[in-house]
């Protein structure tokens, strides 16, 4: 077999060409800078393959409008080749280098989405709401089986890792206060803290976070993949509404099922934050029970599990959107899916610091 | 003697209890268009899948280019596959890229060539495969189905394999841009010397462009030969096949 070779025969003005072409044969060319190609000599190319003849044309002819060089001594299949390829050479024409972006171009864009995502929520509020409205009057055409499974998913399937979170939170945050606490003899007051800090911060907040990244992401995967399947377009066709049908069931399942976790999480954190104070701090179960009865305000209680229904209502909102806007194929699945926790993380955040804000200014 | 680019004997294939191949032989020879054709669920994709090396059967041999795909290495296979190219049915092209890149990610993966030449080699299977030139910054998503297949196809032929493997490439086309395409399979059949095994319903594809067609039946090779010969194939299932296109013709002249 011959060896692949290419050779440049400056007197004639010729590459001598041999052996094996194909796209493993650009390293034997040798560099041409400007000289002239006038003609190829194939007589020894055992094989030729599109990849092959476009990188001799190429580099005999770097502009694909230039004529063509005179081919030499090349067999006829081999000849076939290069003329099918000189013929759709002009399409591999170099692309000019696609610019980067500059910062404020970025940024630019960036704001660009957020405010079409704004716009797109309120958007979709309203078509909800419509929808709502004529679900009201039709009680009968309620989807209590979706429902159901709905808060079944939202709610029983998140309850372990919700609790085992709160406790393990409880835990630490009685442990460090304790620590604090113990050096001014105040060991009992870590009972206020621990309950004031979990039942109105921490319980509606990490419930929510948790509830975002576990329901929110499932939610838009679930809803964007059967977009991608057209099940959207067959329940839209059976004369039924993809809102009625999908979101509102997981909307509601979400604004039942976020104050139940939510007050589990309380007790479960109550519960991690006794345990320590037990062992830690020298208040007993009872005495711990006992203080709680005296500091416990209805209106904590009421004010974390308050936040709830408020935060589940962003995340479903959220979600459903973005699932329903994917478009047909698996990036944007991806990718919404992402979005949507961010959102929602953004929205629980800032919705937070409106209710912290609130509560003080209304001395709640 | 004309070297046999794929040799299967004796396959025998089960799949969740049903027995789908019962010692199913056929070869195929350099240069040859091939059509593989058999009622639904007579495994014809299942043995297309076998050969590309996706699937195994129970027992039999089968070779590509001479090489066993049944004992090979995962590194052997990985060599073969560089001389084959595959087009699916939906064309299952990334949808995370564009089409440019989806063609240029055989050679990027494959060659030591500069990601610039890829893509320009890129372009020119593009061109190739008669898609035009906007088309190469698209996404999957924003193409019509034909020219998904097109570039389906172009990716296929990116490092200019010598045996192309099509399944159904003109399954949800209209009937215009399937002949076009198979147009375009001929035509590259015949200018790049290709192999063509292709697995296909469409009766109008056998017509055009086929040299020699295997019909499956029962687990086994049928028949073998151009369309003519297996018309005297006496087998309800072949009849009623061709029947499907002589009626055809029969309401365009009462027409």
């Amino acid at each position: 077999m011959t060896e692949t070779r290419a050779d440049f025969d400056e007197a004639r003005g010729t590459l001598v060409v041999s052996g094996a072409w194909h796209a493993d044969a650009a390293s034997v060319l040798p560099a041409l800078g400007d000289k002239t190609v006038r003609a190829i000599n194939g007589a020894g190319v055992t094989q030729l393959d599109t990849n092959g003849a476009w990188l001799l044309l190429a580099a005999a002819r770097p502009q694909a409008s230039d004529s063509m060089p005179e081919l030499q001594a090349f067999q006829p299949q081999h000849l076939a080749i290069l003329e099918l390829v000189s013929r759709h050479r002009a399409a591999s024409a170099a692309q000019p280098e696609r610019r980067r972006e500059s910062v404020l171009a970025m940024t630019g864009r960036g704001a660009q989405v957020m405010a079409k995502h704004a716009l797109g929520l309120l958007d979709f509020i309203g078509r909800l709401s419509i929808e709502l409205l004529a679900l009201l009057g039709k009680p009968g055409s309620w989807r209590w089986r979706e429902f159901a499974a709905q808060v079944r998913s939202v709610f029983v399937g998140a309850i372990p890792i919700v609790s085992a979170m709160l406790f393990l939170l409880g835990v630490v945050f009685a442990y460090l206060l304790g620590d604090q606490a113990q050096q001014y003899g105040a060991n009992i007051f870590v009972v206020d803290g621990l309950l004031l800090a979990i039942m109105r911060e921490i319980s509606p907040v990490i419930v929510a976070v948790l509830v975002a990244g576990r329901t929110g992401a499932a939610i838009t995967a679930q809803l964007g993949t059967m977009k991608v399947t057209e099940e959207i377009d067959a329940i839209t066709t059976l004369g039924l509404s993809p809102l009625a049908v999908l979101v509102i069931p997981r909307m509601l399942a979400l604004l039942i099922a976020m104050p139940l976790l939510v007050f589990i999480g309380d007790i479960a954190g109550i519960a991690g934050g006794m345990l320590v104070a037990q062992q830690q701090l020298d208040i007993s179960y009872s005495m711990f029970m006992d203080r709680m009865v005296d500091v416990i305000l209805l209106k904590t209680l009421v004010v974390g599990l308050g936040k709830a229904p408020v935060f589940a209502m962003f995340i479903a909102l959220i979600a459903c959107r973005m699932g329903l806007s994917v478009t047909r194929d698996a990036r944007s699945v991806g990718a919404n899916t992402t979005s949507t926790v961010v959102q929602s993380l953004i929205a629980i955040i800032i919705l937070n610091a409106i209710f912290a804000v609130t509560f003080v200014r209304l001395d709640i | 003697m004309v070297e046999s680019v794929i040799e299967v004997r004796d396959v025998s294939t089960t799949l969740g209890g049903h027995s789908i191949h019962r010692g199913l032989s056929l070869s195929v020879a350099r240069g040859e268009v091939i059509a593989l054709i058999g009622g639904s669920g007579t495994g014809k994709s299942v043995l297309l899948r076998e050969i590309i090396g996706l699937l195994r059967p129970q027992a039999g041999h089968i070779e590509v280019f001479g090489q066993s795909v049944l004992d090979s290495t995962t590194q052997q296979m990985n060599a073969l596959r560089r001389r084959f190219g595959v087009l699916f049915q939906d064309g299952a092209l990334f949808s995370s890229l564009t089409v440019e890149d989806n063609v240029a990610t055989p050679l990027f993966e494959h060659t030591d060539l500069p990601h610039a030449t890829c893509r320009r080699l890129a372009r020119l299977k593009l061109a190739l495969a008669g898609l035009p030139p906007d088309a190469a910054d698209k996404r999957p998503s924003e193409l019509s189905g034909g020219m998904r297949k097109r570039v389906a196809l172009a990716r296929a032929l990116a490092l200019d394999p010598e045996l192309l493997f099509l399944d159904e490439p003109t399954s949800g086309l209209d009937p215009i841009s399937a002949r076009a395409f198979d147009a375009l399979i001929r035509l590259l059949a015949d200018s790049l010397g290709l192999t063509i095994f292709l697995v296909t319903h469409d009766l109008d594809t056998l017509f055009s462009i086929i040299d020699r067609v295997i019909v499956l039946s029962n687990g086994r090779v049928l028949g073998s030969g151009t369309v003519a010969e297996l018309k005297h194939i006496d087998d309800p299932w072949l009849n009623d096949y061709f029947a499907a296109r002589a009626s055809e013709g029969e309401t365009q002249h009462g027409n």
